[in-house]
């Protein structure tokens, strides 16, 4: 089994600052997105999972109508699975309505007049946040008991937390041990790569997001800080050595 | 407020960081708020409400983590101030360790109880004893992992203190514990009622604050001397007690003369310094005198000498290499030195021999040694009078601390 | 001798030492409590002068107070005083209080470059206390900082039985820091005995006063009554919550904003 954990936002520094042993696995380093113009999420992965730079493409859509964008599964790596199992990964099958009600409660933060106010979203933000991570955890670990030759979980924790609460270093702390210990539960089932579009950096209290993201894999491989648009190829080769 | 400094020290797996965690919420010493944020987010993750994230800024250690470096902070009981000085465990920042070791006035021993004495419990001990601090509890930590039993407890307390014997460690307590669920940290519950000892807040109550070796023969270390209407000699006092009219000797030089006055801003009529303030004197005669002198009375004389047995822990990433020459610092005198004979290079952890007669010493290890100074000292055995029996070594940062066993006089 | 003593003692020894090591040194004053408590200490290891600069850094933004404050404690006690400023280069770059983060660094640290580099300073004294912040609990009484005032906090020299780095290397300057082991508790416990003068904005005014200071437009009082250092000290003593927590936490909102705009969040 081909096991991809896709964590939205997971940054090498903390990485290595909160020693995450199990996320760092056998290999790992920073990829190169350098060929982007914006480290932007659906760009990322969009062109993760297709192997083609699709800034282009996206950006035409408009910053509302992107984050609406499906793949055909032809498009995608994962055609070549006899049967994929992928996780809410944005631009292929994401829940729509959790995603766009947590961008909704991101914008009504910053319009929000009083400290109070800001208090009680920010609550609500971080405990959907908090929600949906379980379920995916679930789904995710639920999938990998099953036989499947692939499958991706898209874990959007670190980055949705992350942009509210990137200075709160015990929550983060807390998030990325989450992380670790969900690795530690998988790596010994299959293939493991962990894979991250982007990374966090502080704006105080803030997160935006970094100009490079992480990968790791559980078993020796040459990779040498590639590019995020390397893995179609690098999984598809993968899974051909498998057979 | 009375404050004691306090190092926790012992295997990074053992439970640290929950100990602090508690010792906080145990006496109330937290944040507003740290607490239930932290409950929220375990419950959040649907986890255990867990003491180890409480003390966020230390970088402390998790069950995977490491400890960077140490950091300070503070905790109260009713009778005093606790400064803790969380020192790492992980062996690479072992210098880390030593810096913040070095400033405590007592030190918590944790050894988990399922474990046992690791080779880390050994090595931090060995330090505490290099750094000659006796006043020491030890914690057997996840007393609620072997269900609270007495003789798991009775095996590993037999081995522990033989080890700490052989290294002259006498522990006021061994006290059962459980950081995570909280027993006799602060609280005596019923799951240890055979153990008839104090709490932990309660033996850290019994500790001493330092007190400064007033008693002592009086070591005045010159820190520099300024010209001003008159010419006073500053620096702060080691160990004793210096009067007005106090007949004293100027070392290594062995002038004579008499203490005129001592000098403080703002007050008159000072009639004596003790251990452990910084001052100034004037002196009756116009003597020759330097930073790096040391001024005691006529009796009691310390050693002077350019032969120095010393153990010395080495924590530089670059050896040291014979002929190489260091700087040899002790209170405020600086000479450069050379170490003649290694005699012994033991491994900080096992106490084990590692080499006779060697060359060089590596990161981490502890050396018994001659060492040799381009220009007589000013020094003490450890044992005597701490102050002038310490001393590091430097290139351009200290390299090594070592401490004086066995001076060979002239 | 008691634990106000040892401090003390502990800051003046560090202080002269600092001296005798460093031909050209300054000590940073921000005109607050623990500044002006390092100033003090200072007046005391030298028997009434203060043979060094004492350098302010006026980032144009301090409330009145401070400004008068400065000016009494330089006249009462003779102070070389150096002010240290960039702000006319923030205002001709119109970069504000809202471009927090880089409004500290042009108004503060540019300004601090300037006259490091114009000086030739090896050393400085700061008054940086480690209970005031998580970092800060990491910094060794000498500590070094590169040119651009970068430090390596997980591998710092370790400091030993009071003997410190006092080997300057290269382009580096020194940071000498006299009251690391003294508690916001133990400041004003000193400040007591010592009748030290106090900003009047640290007493509470129509039930607010100001716990720390800095620039107006970052800094926000917290709720008091308290009017008198003896009343202080009670409220400190009990307090849980963190010194510099009226230090406006969330300035970098308009910032953080802006980069998640760009990104198509919002």
């Amino acid at each position: 089994m081909i096991i991809i954990m896709a964590v939205d936002a997971l940054e090498y520094e903390k990485v290595e600052e909160f020693n995450c042993r199990n996320l760092k696995q056998k290999c790992y380093g920073k990829t190169d997105i350098s060929e982007f113009s914006q480290p932007r999420t659906m760009v990322l992965w969009s062109s993760f999972m297709t192997g083609k730079n699709k800034e282009e493409e996206v950006l035409r859509k408009g910053d509302k109508e992107m984050w609406n964008i499906t793949w055909g599964l032809e498009e995608t790596l994962f055609s070549e699975f006899k049967s994929p199992v992928v996780l809410d990964l944005p631009g292929f099958n994401y829940d729509k309505k959790v995603h766009d009600k947590s961008r909704e409660l991101l914008k009504k933060f910053f319009d929000a007049k009083d400290d109070e106010e800001k208090r009680k979203i920010r609550r609500e933000y971080n405990n959907d946040a908090f929600e949906h991570h379980k379920k995916v955890k679930q789904d995710f670990l639920r999938a990998i008991k099953e036989k499947h030759d692939l499958v991706l979980g898209y874990f959007s924790i670190a980055d949705v937390i992350g942009h509210l609460n990137f200075g709160n270093t015990t929550m983060m702390r807390m998030i990325y041990k989450e992380l670790d210990e969900i690795a530690a539960e998988i790596n010994s089932k299959g293939k493991l790569i962990i894979l991250s579009d982007h990374g966090m950096k502080p704006i105080g209290v803030f997160g935006d997001h970094s100009s490079y993201g992480f990968w790791s894999t559980n078993f020796e491989t040459k990779l040498r800080n590639p590019r995020i648009t390397d893995f179609y190829d690098f999984i598809i080769e993968l899974k051909r050595k498998q057979e | 407020m009375e404050n004691l400094k306090l190092v926790i020290v012992g295997h990074v797996d053992h439970g640290k960081s929950t100990l602090i965690g508690r010792l906080f919420y145990d006496t109330d010493s937290l944040p507003e708020g740290r607490i239930e944020e932290i409950r929220e987010i375990c419950e959040a993750l649907g986890k255990e409400l867990e003491f180890a994230y409480v003390m966020d800024h230390l970088e402390e250690e998790r069950d995977q983590g490491i400890t960077i470096d140490t950091a300070q902070t503070f905790f109260r009981t009713k009778k005093r101030q606790y400064t803790i000085i969380d020192a790492p465990g992980h062996v690479e920042f072992l210098k880390n360790m030593i810096t913040g070791a070095s400033q405590a006035e007592a030190a918590i021993l944790i050894v988990d109880v399922n474990e046992g004495v690791q080779e880390q419990t050994r090595r931090h001990a060995y330090i505490l004893s290099l750094l000659g601090l006796d006043q020491v509890i030890v914690v057997m930590n996840k007393m609620d992992l072997i269900n609270y039993k007495e003789e798991m407890y009775d095996e590993v307390k037999k081995e522990l203190l033989k080890f700490l014997e052989s290294i002259n460690i006498n522990p006021t307590y061994v006290i059962p514990i459980s950081a995570k669920e909280g027993d006799f940290i602060a609280k005596k519950t019923r799951n240890l009622s055979w153990y008839d000892g104090p709490t932990v807040l309660e033996a850290l109550d019994t500790f001493k604050t330092k007190n400064s070796p007033r008693d002592k023969p009086l070591r005045f270390p010159v820190q520099d001397v300024y010209k001003y209407d008159k010419r006073m000699i500053v620096g702060r006092i080691e160990s004793g007690i210096i009067r007005v009219g106090d007949k004293i000797k100027i070392l290594p030089s062995g002038e004579e003369t008499i203490v005129k006055s001592i000098a403080e801003y703002m007050k008159e009529n000072v009639m004596q310094a003790e251990a452990g303030k910084s001052t100034g004197i004037v002196t009756q005669d116009k003597v020759f005198v330097d930073r790096g002198d040391v001024i005691t009375h006529l009796e009691d004389l310390p050693v002077i000498t350019d032969t120095i047995n010393a153990h010395i822990f080495w924590m530089d990433k670059q050896p040291f290499k014979k002929p190489e020459r260091l700087l040899f610092k002790c209170a405020t005198q600086e000479v450069m030195c050379s170490i003649e004979k290694i005699e012994r290079v033991i491994d900080s952890s096992t106490l084990r021999l590692l080499r006779r007669d060697a060359d060089e010493i590596r990161n981490r290890e502890v050396a018994d040694t001659v060492i040799k100074t381009e220009k007589p000292v000013v020094v003490e055995d450890f044992n005597k009078i701490q102050e002038l029996g310490r001393f590091v070594l430097q290139r351009k940062d200290t390299c090594a601390g070592g401490i004086i066993t066995n001076i060979q006089k002239e | 001798m008691n634990h106000l003593d040892r401090l003390e003692s502990k800051s003046i020894f560090i202080i002269r030492e600092a001296y005798k090591k460093f031909r050209k040194i300054g000590m940073l004053w921000s005109i607050g409590k623990d500044s002006t408590t390092m100033l003090w200490l200072a007046k005391k290891a030298f028997y009434g002068r203060v043979p060094f600069p004492v350098i302010y850094i006026d980032t144009g933004l301090h409330f009145k107070e401070m400004y008068e404050f400065r000016d009494e404690c330089v006249k009462k006690w003779g102070l070389k005083l150096i002010v240290s400023k960039n702000y006319e280069e923030a205002e001709r770059r119109g970069i504000g209080p809202e471009a927090k983060l880089e409004c500290c660094t042009v108004r503060k640290t540019e300004a601090l470059k300037k006259t490091i580099a114009e000086y030739k300073f090896e050393a400085l004294l700061l008054g940086i206390r480690r209970d005031e912040h998580g970092i800060r609990a990491k910094e060794r009484v000498f500590s070094p900082r590169n040119r651009d005032f970068m430090w390596d906090y997980k591998d710092q020299p370790p400091e030993l039985w009071d003997q410190f780095k006092t080997r300057k290397e290269g382009e580096q300057h020194l940071r000498v820091h006299p009251l690391l082991h003294w508690t916001e508790l133990d400041i004003w416990e000193y400040i007591k005995r010592e009748k030290l003068p106090v900003n009047p904005l640290y007493f509470a005014k129509k039930g607010k006063r100001y716990r720390s200071l800095g620039c107006m437009p970052c800094t926000s009082p917290v709720e008091s009554e308290a009017d008198t250092v003896d009343k202080i000290i009670n409220e400190v003593r009990e307090s849980k919550v963190a010194e510099r927590s009226g230090r406006a936490q969330d300035k970098e909102e308009a910032n953080a904003m802006q980069k998640l705009r760009a990104l198509g969040y919002m």
